[in-house]
């Protein structure tokens, strides 16, 4: 066997050996990795729902294009083709006359009896566009509807610009939060794993000692530590996918029903096993980074 | 009497460890080690002697970079670790045994895992490191002793798998800080005739003790050091200083 296959099964033996040693000093900083993820999942779980919610707001952000009275049914046709190449339109429906008068009866409801008394449709047909994702946001809106304005055909056109900004704000200010907080979540988790590790590492510097005494160099000494930080991470961070899951199961059923009347459409999502993956792969990170400084500190001293 | 050698020693007999002029203050103002010179050969056994704080271990901690000395250079088989960068000392230590008054054991891990280390980190291949460490543990009588955990042995024991752990990488230079301070005259008898015969086998051997009678009854070259500097350089018996 080579010499590194020697030093990798050392490795590999001594950073099991070293879990099993201290399965307490084990626990505890998988508990602390767990239970800090637990809160950066929770929170980053909060954020995908609320980014989901408003992806659903933002699918219902249209342009609409209203259409000179008299087209010919061929020509409405014809420029709905024609929208539809305009740049940043993901999907044109053409809403005839009868269709509108039909929707407007839905949406009043019992109201409609005042409508039926009209002995002709006042609603113009129109053209229903809706934005590709990217163009979701004022300055988007505004290129597209430029575009749309003066076309031979059309009216007038509508869009919630109010809308639009509203729902642009509430996206930036949750993305906003949720970097800030997400960021001071993995500081905090970041220095309490390095203390803990830091206690383990404390705890073990008799091994150290004598691994320098012996001539190892201090990356050598170092990687069985930085392998257990990894491992206790990556446990860590599975446990807290495991509770994460558990919660979401059980607190899930309380505040569906609200939820639903809420918003009607709300379907609440877990993360999805990319997010699970990169929860995981925190937690390793984590582990190891805690304990990196914790065994350079150790070493040095 | 002068601890420096004269030109025509050196020429006689290759010389290990070289010391210039080397002083070590841990604090300002004061010397744990002051205007040290001297020469050890290839293969010599050398006893230190001298009242506590005399500077003994500081001399070994100089020699295995654990210090570094204030003044002067100190030449290792003709390399000066005098300013040794940090990332050369794992190398140095690989050349050196060391061996502690309180024997330095992993309590956690097995006699054989304890000695296994050194070859560990030599990056020697299992099968070889499982045998050199039953042969080592054989040289010291501890064959039957392997799966045992150090606090179950005895302190001459303890010693005598420190003393294996130090010489499993064949080191050209053994240093042992008052490895018998621990244990009674039987004891220090056996694990200095351990010693001894690493020596013959020509590991250079520096040895820090307060074990008078043991050093006359080895009859070895003997330096005693004072407040830091060497007072004595007293020739091994039979010797011509
Ligand atoms: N790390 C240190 N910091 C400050 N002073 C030190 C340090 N190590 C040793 N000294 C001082 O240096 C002097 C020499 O110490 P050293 O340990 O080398 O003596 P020694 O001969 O080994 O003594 P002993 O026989 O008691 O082991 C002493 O005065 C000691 O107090
Ligand atoms: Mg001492």
């Amino acid at each position: 066997m080579s010499r590194a296959g020697a030093h990798l099964r050392y490795f590999a033996r001594t950073s099991l050996r070293g879990l099993r040693a201290s399965p307490v000093t084990a626990a505890v900083g998988i508990s602390t990795i767990g239970i800090a993820l637990v809160l950066v999942g929770a929170f980053s779980l909060l954020l995908t729902n609320m980014e989901g919610l408003l992806d659903r707001f933002g699918d219902d952000l249209r342009v609409t294009a209203y259409l000179e009275s008299g087209l010919p049914v061929a020509e409405r046709a014809a420029l709905a083709r024609r929208v539809a190449t305009i740049e940043g339109v993901l999907e044109v429906d053409v809403v005839s006359e009868d269709e509108a008068l039909a929707r407007f009866r839905e949406g009043v409801g019992r109201a409609s009896g005042l409508l039926a008394e009209l002995e002709e449709n006042p609603l113009p047909a129109s053209l229903e566009i809706t934005l590709a994702e990217r163009r979701r946001t004022p300055e988007g809106m505004r290129v597209v509807v430029e575009s749309l304005d003066g076309l031979p055909g059309v009216s007038d056109l509508a869009y919630g610009q109010e809308w639009v900004e509203g729902y642009a704000r509430a996206v930036a200010l949750v993305r906003g939060i949720g970097a800030g907080v997400g960021l001071v979540l993995a500081l905090a988790t970041l220095a309490i794993v390095a203390n803990t590790i830091r206690l383990a590492v404390y705890a073990r510097r008799d091994e150290l000692e004598i691994l320098s005494l012996v001539g190892a160099s201090r990356p050598f000494a170092a990687t069985p530590f930085l392998v257990e930080g990894a491992l206790q991470g990556a446990v860590g961070g599975a446990l807290a996918v495991v509770i994460l899951y558990g919660l979401f199961r059980l607190i899930l059923p309380e505040i569906e029903a609200g939820l639903s009347m809420l918003l009607g459409f709300a379907e609440p999502r877990f993360l999805t096993p990319g997010g699970v993956l990169r929860l995981i792969g925190a937690g390793a990170g984590l582990g190891l980074a805690g304990s990196a400084a914790a065994v350079f500190q150790g070493l040095r001293a | 009497m002068s601890a420096a050698p004269s030109p025509g020693e050196s020429a006689r007999r290759d010389a290990l460890v070289q010391m210039y002029h080397v002083s070590k203050s841990y604090l300002p103002g004061t010397f744990a080690l002051r205007d040290v010179t001297l020469e050890v050969a290839k293969g010599e056994f050398v006893f230190l002697t001298g009242p506590s704080g005399a500077g003994k271990t500081t001399l070994l901690k100089l020699l295995f970079a654990a210090e570094k000395p204030s003044e002067g250079q100190i030449i290792l088989r003709g390399r000066n670790i005098a300013r040794l960068r940090d990332s050369a000392i794992p190398g140095l230590r690989r050349r050196i045994g060391v061996v502690f008054q309180d024997f330095k054991l992993l309590a956690n891990r097995t006699v054989e895992e304890n000695v296994a280390v050194t070859l560990e980190v030599l990056g020697r291949p299992p099968r070889e490191v499982r045998r050199r460490v039953f042969a080592l543990l054989k040289q010291v009588g501890l064959q039957h002793r392997r799966h045992h955990f150090p606090l179950s042995l005895s302190g001459g024991e303890q010693q005598r798998v420190a003393l294996a752990r130090a010489l499993a990488g064949e080191p050209e230079l053994l240093l042992a800080d008052e490895p018998t301070g621990n244990l009674d005259p039987e004891l220090t008898l056996e694990i200095m005739d351990l010693i001894a015969h690493a020596s013959v086998r020509g590991t250079t051997v520096i040895v820090a003790t307060h074990d008078l009678p043991t050093v006359d009854r080895y009859g070895k070259r003997t330096l005693h050091l004072e407040a830091g500097r060497i007072k004595e350089d007293r020739a091994a018996v039979g010797v011509r200083p």
